[in-house]
């Protein structure tokens, strides 16, 4: 779905009720279930809060976002995938502001080398990559530009059906990892003239005298200023502006079977070294345009300076950068906050991030379990919290039946977020991916009650309690912990 | 945007379904939250009883990313395709298969072509609707909930399921095949319904036990996601238990080729989902309106190709469904319907591809159709002023037969208004 937050999508219901339960029904409910002084421990921390229930706006969950550990794991979950005990312990003697500036000021570690990239043709299997991905994130010293670089992976989407070369994919997320903490502008260069994306939205194809309007489209409608915001014309003019650019040329050439039953040959293209597209000339449209309001000759980056002139295109990051890390329904005046910023320090992505994170709608008890954890980042925190580092293999596997596949957006809008990732199909397959990484990892599994406070802050539903409580062994306690709907939340 | 609309409007009905469906297990956990007064409970269950009461069957097909409807149903005889479309028309026209002397299907839909020869294909042509934008996810979102003043937020087929259906305790009356999200069509958070990406492996791999631990832990739980969770558990469950023994009794009497080849971004299995589909149907699930998908039809480049194959994987998926279902004797209440976000320029493009367009074909497939030809072609001279075909028929008409005249409901209610007649179906039924 683009992002069109414009009011007229707005239901006519009427307003949400309050639902769940306050913290005294959860208290009461789960003495009267007979859980024991346990659950009661689980769920609690002391009797003063019990007076003060947090105004609920939105989360029936009781928030504890009042206490500085509480904000750190929240932070945690929200900003990275999640944390191992290492990384909690060394957040947690930090505090959440030193914690948020080790984030936003650590710079990006590298991503390990991709053996198999100048395969000719980039015909390797996809999983091999997927694969090396969820390693880096489940070990990178820097798990919030993971979590920025599949952020943007979301929001500048290609995927690896159409771009038809792995390798290319591979040099798309080498580079979104680099430009993921930089600035907007630049970005949108990189984006433009990465050979996955001009394969992905036809730029590559278009030329200045029959132009492909894919790319200039997206580019507006789903990468900066949103629908409504440019004219059909904008989107020919644009077209014609853009074109010229061709993929680089490959290092090398390889004939390779790549059909052993009919001996079919194909000289393939080998990719060794990086680079971007390659912008040709007599491919280019060389007339003046009229793009957003404004006649001229302009080239890439006029057209990507008049769009950044745009308001809309930080209200549409902001408010996108708000639902994935905030709320789902984020409040319009807190976007136009964060979208002000954002365009005043020139898209700086840091600036952003930080205004995000420190503002008071980020721990206010609405925002507590207020969004609901992605496939890859349900399995990445499951993994860490397990103390398992051998479960990329698992964690590719399972993403398709909860809807994620890294790499094969479902199309160019990228991926849904919160309630979109419930049905039927995707709860049965969270529950099977807890089953088959416990099945790997029973052998030596952390503390589970320890675990209950680490990672769900001992905040739990009467079920959760009453149902851990009763769990025969530690592997089944897990199962509760990571199965449950406090752990699918974030 | 509108999938996060109202997470918290969920009726109590729903969220009290999943208190129902789990009795054991969960006994004396969270006592003041299973307890489902049962007038109440009857009372919703009986408010549904004036609804759809016939076994008819809709089977929808989405056609993802803008279907090229001048290759799908191609126009034989107007000089002005071989100017718009110089390297695209010559081989759509000359392999056409003929079903008028100014029409002919595209060379790949041969077993459709073989329906149409029976009477069993209905084509509704230049449908479209007022000011078309030219953006895939806002027509998707307008084609999805029938409201081009987008102002809508639930899918035509999740409104008909909520007000015109009675789910309850039949998980399958609305179901998407071969997906793994709901289809926007089918979304409406008051209405019950499941998705099945794969029915060989939908079900808990840690079986019986852990099934019924999961539905003890989602009961009652807090939270905006809460009734979503629940009520998504507990109609999983539903469904497992309905599949397994729909799984037993189904073998498939057509050949699902899985081997046409697979065109780019196309996750879709469309002929492994509609074989999902004629199992739900033949087994007597309960299914009313299914939902799937082909995706792959953003032609921008190399067209040909391209859209002959995913010509070819519709056809064979779909002739495969209809032969399958037919064997059965389950064909005389199946109607199949294609529809698709846009249509695509006349003009072609220098990557030899079309951009996106507006007014379409639609095809509409299976016993209760009265076949022939509906609407009118546009006109390929007369474009409008962003050079794309002019819309007769407004999709909602069709909308329309279908509701009210293949599933007998209130079509009025669901689509708010009424559109011109398209009488495409043989034998309307009566509706309630």
């Amino acid at each position: 779905m683009s992002l069109d937050a414009a009011p007229d999508t707005v239901s006519s219901s009427p307003m949400p009720r309050r639902r769940g339960m306050t913290r005294r029904q959860a208290l009461t409910a789960a003495v009267a279930a007979g859980v024991g002084v346990g659950a009661v421990r689980l769920l609690g921390t002391t009797m003063q809060t019990l007076s003060q229930p947090p105004p609920a706006a939105g989360s029936d969950w009781i928030s504890p976002l009042e206490s500085e550990s509480a904000r750190v794991m929240h932070l945690l979950r929200r900003a990275t995938f999640g944390y191992t005990d290492v990384e909690l312990e060394s957040a947690l003697s930090a505090g959440f502001n030193r914690t948020v500036d080790r984030l936003l000021e650590t710079a990006p570690a590298e991503a390990p080398v991709f053996d198999a990239s100048p395969t000719p043709g980039g015909r390797f299997p996809i999983a091999q990559l997927q694969q090396w991905w969820v390693n880096h994130m489940l070990g990178t010293p820097t798990p919030y530009a993971e979590r920025m670089t599949l952020f943007w992976h979301g929001h500048f989407t290609s995927d690896y059906r159409k771009a038809a070369d792995n390798t290319l994919m591979y040099w798309q997320n080498l580079t979104w990892r680099r430009m993921a903490l930089t600035d907007l502008r630049s970005m949108l260069m990189q984006v433009t003239t990465d050979p996955a994306m001009l394969r992905y939205l036809d730029l590559a194809a278009s030329t200045g005298q029959s132009p492909n309007e894919n790319y200039s489209r997206e580019l507006m409608e789903l990468f900066t200023m949103g629908p409504g915001n440019y004219t059909e014309e904008d989107v020919r003019q644009g077209a014609r502006a853009l074109a010229g650019w061709q993929l680089p040329r490959p290092d090398s050439y390889a004939t390779v079977t790549i059909d052993n039953a009919n001996s079919v040959a194909r000289r393939l293209p080998v990719y060794t070294t990086q680079a971007p597209g390659v912008f040709n000339n007599r491919r280019a449209y060389h007339g003046t345009v009229t793009f957003l309001g404004q006649a001229g000759s302009i080239d890439t980056q006029g057209v990507i300076d008049r769009i950044l002139v745009q308001p809309a295109t930080a209200q549409l990051i902001a408010a996108k950068v708000a639902q994935d890390f905030v709320n789902p329904q984020p409040d319009q005046v807190f976007v136009t906050r964060l979208a002000d910023t954002f365009r005043r320090s020139d898209y700086d992505i840091k600036t952003l991030m930080r205004s995000v994170f420190t503002s008071q709608e980020f721990t206010a008890a609405a925002s507590y379990r207020a969004l609901l954890k992605s496939p890859t980042e349900l399995m990445v925190h499951a993994a860490k919290a397990l103390g398992a580092t051998g479960l990329s293999r698992v964690i590719v596997a399972a993403g398709s039946g909860m809807g994620q596949s890294l790499f094969d957006p479902p199309d160019v809008s990228g991926w849904p977020s919160n309630a979109a990732w419930i049905s039927t199909n995707t709860v049965v397959e969270r529950v099977n991916f807890v089953t088959a990484a416990l099945g790997q990892t029973k052998a030596s599994l952390p503390s589970a009650s320890a675990a209950v406070h680490r990672h769900l802050e001992g905040i739990v539903s009467p079920q959760t309690a009453s149902l851990f409580n009763q769990a025969p062994d530690e592997a089944a306690r897990w199962f509760i912990i990571l199965a449950s709907p406090e752990f699918q939340l974030k | 945007m509108n999938r996060e609309i109202g997470i918290n409007q969920l009726k109590r009905r729903d969220f009290l379904k999943a208190g129902l469906v789990f009795g054991a297990g969960a006994s004396g956990l969270a006592a003041g939250y299973a307890a489902v007064p049962d007038a109440f409970a009857r009372a919703v269950y009986a408010a549904k009883q004036g609804g759809v009461s016939n076994d008819n069957v809709l089977v929808m097909i989405q056609l993802a990313g803008g279907n090229d409807g001048l290759r799908t149903v191609v126009p034989l005889s107007d000089p002005a395709l071989h100017d718009l479309r110089p390297v695209l028309s010559g081989p759509m026209v000359s392999q056409a298969l003929p079903l008028t002397t100014d029409f002919g299907l595209n060379h790949n839909l041969g077993g459709i072509k073989r329906l149409w020869d029976k009477g069993k294909l209905a084509i509704v042509q230049g449908v479209g609707y007022d000011n078309p934008t030219f953006s895939h996810f806002e027509s998707i979102r307008i084609w999805e909930t029938g409201d081009p003043t987008r102002r809508q937020v639930d899918g035509w087929l999740g409104r008909t399921l909520a007000k015109a259906y009675d789910t309850n305790g039949h998980p399958l009356t609305g179901c998407a095949c071969g997906a793994t999200d709901v289809p926007g069509a089918l979304r409406d958070l008051q209405a019950t319904m499941t998705v099945i990406q794969d029915q060989k492996k939908f079900g808990f791999t840690g079986g019986s036990e852990v099934e019924a631990a999961v539905g003890a832990l989602y009961k009652g739980t807090p939270g905006i996601y809460g009734a979503l969770f629940d009520t998504a558990l507990a109609t999983a469950s539903e469904t497992i238990a309905v599949l397994r023994t729909s799984s037993a009794e189904y073998q498939p009497l057509a050949d699902y080729s899985d081997k046409v080849k697979l065109v780019y971004s196309s996750q879709n299995q469309l002929a492994a989902a509609l074989q999902l589909a004629a199992e739900l149907i033949v087994t007597g699930t309960g299914v009313k309106l299914l939902h799937v998908t082909l995706g792959g039809f953003d032609t921008h480049y190399t067209e040909l190709s391209r859209h002959d194959d995913l010509m070819g994987y519709l056809d064979s998926a779909v002739s495969a469904f209809y032969q399958d279902l037919a064997a059965h004797g389950k064909s005389d209440n199946v109607l199949i319907a294609t529809w698709s976000e846009f249509g695509r320029r006349p003009l072609e493009n220098a990557s030899g591809g079309t951009d996106h367009g507006a007014a379409a074909p639609l095809l509409l497939i299976g016993d209760p159709v009265k076949g022939g030809l509906y609407g009118s072609a546009p006109s390929l001279i007369s474009l409008d002023d962003t050079g794309n075909l002019k819309y007769s028929v407004d999709f909602r008409s069709v909308y329309q037969e279908i509701l009210s005249g293949h599933l007998g409901a209130d079509s009025g209610d669901i689509l708010g208004a009424t559109f011109a007649d398209v009488p495409f179906l043989r034998a309307p039924v009566p509706a309630v």
